[in-house]
């Protein structure tokens, strides 16, 4: 076939610029998984980086559908739980003397996913915009109420669990060592984040990207857009349930609560806070989210507000997340705008601060509070003693609160005239 | 209908409740002719579009393409009997660029199907097809801005690009010069009497000066129905159409 005559150039050539940028970040990416273990030598450090792993894959199928897509899905963790459980029956089968290796077992995970999302998808992706997102919400209550009603496949409110080092060694790995599926698990993640962006460049990909913008009109270039939704909803439930069967690997025991809505919502947070217009925004999201969840988780009860608190607050003041604040900002600092910068944002930090602390402050002593009614010892907070039952310790972190923002009404919107004094002078300065 | 009929409809009927919009609309569209439609505001010119690209449902009648009928089938499946169209209010991918614009524009007619397991870049022609389009549409140092940041003029030569780059044998324009100055409705309709080599154009237009330098054949629509059709000159001359066109389109008609 004529057509086949493909040059290699010609794959290069539709990337200017760029061609081989990609190549660079997976080898910078690949040498940080693979030392990243060493530098965090600690049972703490090792669980911490399979968490993002395992966020990393999840939040970027979640992605497939929200920033490339354009669509919502409120029950993502539908295909990433199923996947687990699908992972989870067969290292049962393995840990029952049928061989299968189980670093290969995510590809279970991958097949369960790909067969849920594949009737979820066929019912949801018929629609767009909210009626799509109104159709996912009812599948995930469908798939919770499902895996309730079966618990001779699904463990009920134990879950199902296995062990993954109880199978005979493969080449000398049992994967019982945090390290060694530690490896496990970060290879998958590096797979799984290639070929999810491979995707982006493919037709299919790029399809997508159209549908999101104007489903409409790609109805009248050839294409149906509900059968291009289909196929992307398809791939995203099979990358979560791949996600889904790295974690079973992990954790060994996978529950109902892998598939509800709180881990739909995690997912949905993660993605949004990195930011839905890149396709690495969701990396950023899944390292900072999974971060916050086990540093703070450690130090206070409180970490579910705090979360919370950043996700509003990046709705409502950076909506392109963190990657589109670095985006906002690199062509500045490569410009040499920085400096027009640096003096009101830096004014903004004390400010920032002192309504955090405040913020902190009031939000551990109600959470102390609780603590002390029930014969706790309400402990310390930034070295000094909590004592949330006095009414006028509860004066000074009102304050800082109140005067922190006072601050910041005055001292935000100068950052923010910067910011656009900056964008004003670089698109003057770059002839078209 | 003859042998080179391109587009065929056969008393085309289409209410919105009790509302009559189109009553009864046959035309013949000779291959290659460039084939005007005009007639007053609210003559059900662009439903009249809707229904032959399969965006509204007929209550009645029937449309071949080439031969095809393609009565019924939805927008997509119209567009792979080789029908294009482009859109009065401009419709753009607008986060996209506006190379990107035109590959996915490009997409079907080069063979790319579903594919989610080969790179967009490696299909043969496909990027070469592009590259010749942006050229053709003085669009070429424009080419990485996302079309949400083009300016008026160039979108709507952008809708029009998105029209003609998928390799359509038939390509309906609904106004494509809506809005555009004298000097861009110049450039405009050298680009398509450029582009249109032998297809067969079928143009929704209020500025009759556009018309009148295009079209061989015009079809007057006034009420749902065509009151006249036939060469510029008849059509000049008919006085159904005067009657049509009272006020300052019958000046320009004259």
């Amino acid at each position: 076939m004529a057509d086949q005559a493909a040059p290699q150039t010609a794959l290069l050539a539709g990337v200017p610029g760029r061609s081989r940028a990609w190549m660079i970040w997976l080898a910078a990416t690949a040498a940080l998984a693979l030392v990243a273990p060493h530098l965090l030598a600690s049972g703490f450090g090792i669980s911490l980086l399979n968490r993002m792993a395992i966020a990393i894959v999840f939040a970027l199928s979640f992605n497939m559908l929200l920033g490339q897509g354009g669509m919502l899905d409120f029950g993502h963790a539908v295909f990433f739980g199923l996947g687990g459980f699908a992972t989870m029956h067969l290292l049962k089968l393995a840990d029952a003397g049928i061989f299968l290796p189980v670093p290969l077992l995510p590809l279970a995970g991958a097949l369960g996913g790909l067969v849920s999302a594949v009737p979820a998808g066929w019912v949801a992706t018929r629609r767009e915009g909210t009626s799509f997102a109104m159709v996912t919400l009812g599948i995930a209550e469908l798939a919770v109420a499902f895996v309730v009603m079966l618990p001779q496949w699904f463990g009920g409110e134990e879950g199902v669990s296995g062990d993954r080092s109880a199978e005979p060694a493969l080449f000398g790995f049992d994967f019982g060592a945090a390290l060694q599926i530690y490896y496990v698990i970060a290879a998958w993640a590096l797979l799984a984040a290639v070929l999810m962006w491979a995707i982006t460049r493919t037709p299919l990909g790029r399809l997508t990207n159209a549908v999101r913008d104007n489903p409409l009109r790609v109805d009248f270039l050839g294409y149906d857009p509900a059968r291009i939704r289909f196929l992307c909803f398809a791939l995203a439930g099979l990358f979560a349930g791949v996600a889904g069967g790295m974690q079973a690997l992990n954790d060994e025991i996978v529950t109902v609560s892998n598939i509800g809505s709180a881990a739909s919502g995690a997912v949905l947070l993660m993605t949004y806070i990195g930011g839905v217009g890149t396709f690495w925004g969701p990396v950023l999201g899944a390292i900072v989210v999974t971060l916050l969840q086990m540093a703070l988780g450690t130090l206070t009860d409180a970490w579910q507000l705090y979360s919370g608190l950043l996700f509003v607050f990046m709705v409502l003041w950076a909506p392109g997340g963190l990657s589109g604040i670095i985006l906002s900002h690199a062509p500045l600092l490569r410009a040499g705008l920085g400096h027009r910068l640096l003096a009101r944002y830096l004014a903004v930090v004390p400010a920032a601060l002192l309504t955090l602390a405040g913020l902190i402050g009031l939000a551990e002593m109600a959470y102390r509070l609780q603590a002390v009614r029930s014969g706790g010892a309400p402990g310390r907070l930034f070295g000094f003693a909590v004592m949330p039952t006095d009414p006028v310790a509860w004066v000074a972190p009102t304050l800082l609160l109140l005067g922190g923002l006072l601050a910041l009404r005055s001292l935000a919107p100068r950052a923010r005239a910067a910011w656009q004094e900056a964008h004003t002078l670089l698109a003057r300065g770059t002839p078209r | 209908m003859t042998e080179n009929t391109a587009l065929a409809l056969e008393d085309l009927h289409k209410s919105f409740g009790a509302t009559a919009i189109i009553r009864g609309v046959s035309l013949d569209i000779r291959a290659g002719s460039c084939h005007a439609i005009i007639g007053p505001n609210g003559a059900g010119k662009s439903t009249l579009f809707h229904l032959i690209t399969g965006r509204l449902k007929l209550d009645r009648g029937r449309i071949r393409l080439a031969g095809h009928d393609i009565t019924g089938l939805s927008p997509h499946r119209v567009f792979r009997h080789g029908l294009a169209r482009s859109f009065q209010v401009t419709s753009l991918f607008p986060r996209l660029s506006v190379f990107e614009n035109l590959r996915v524009a490009a997409m079907w007619q080069a063979r790319c199907g579903h594919a989610y397991w080969r790179s967009v870049a490696g299909y043969p022609g496909l990027h070469g097809r592009v590259l010749d389009m942006l050229e053709n549409l003085h669009l070429t140092p424009r080419r990485n801005v996302p079309a949400a940041a083009l300016a008026y003029a160039e979108q709507r030569t952008l809708e029009i690009g998105l029209a003609l780059i998928g390799g359509a044998h038939t390509i309906l324009l609904d106004e494509p010069t809506a809005g555009m100055s004298r000097a861009e409705t110049e450039r405009a309709v050298a680009l398509l009497r450029r582009l249109a080599g032998g297809r067969t154009l079928v143009l929704i237009e209020h500025d009759l000066s556009v018309v009148f330098d295009l079209a061989d054949t015009i079809s007057v629509l006034a009420e749902g129905q065509v009151i006249a059709s036939g060469s510029p000159q008849t059509v000049r001359g008919d006085a159904a159409v005067r009657a049509a066109y009272l006020g300052t389109a019958a000046e320009d008609l004259a």
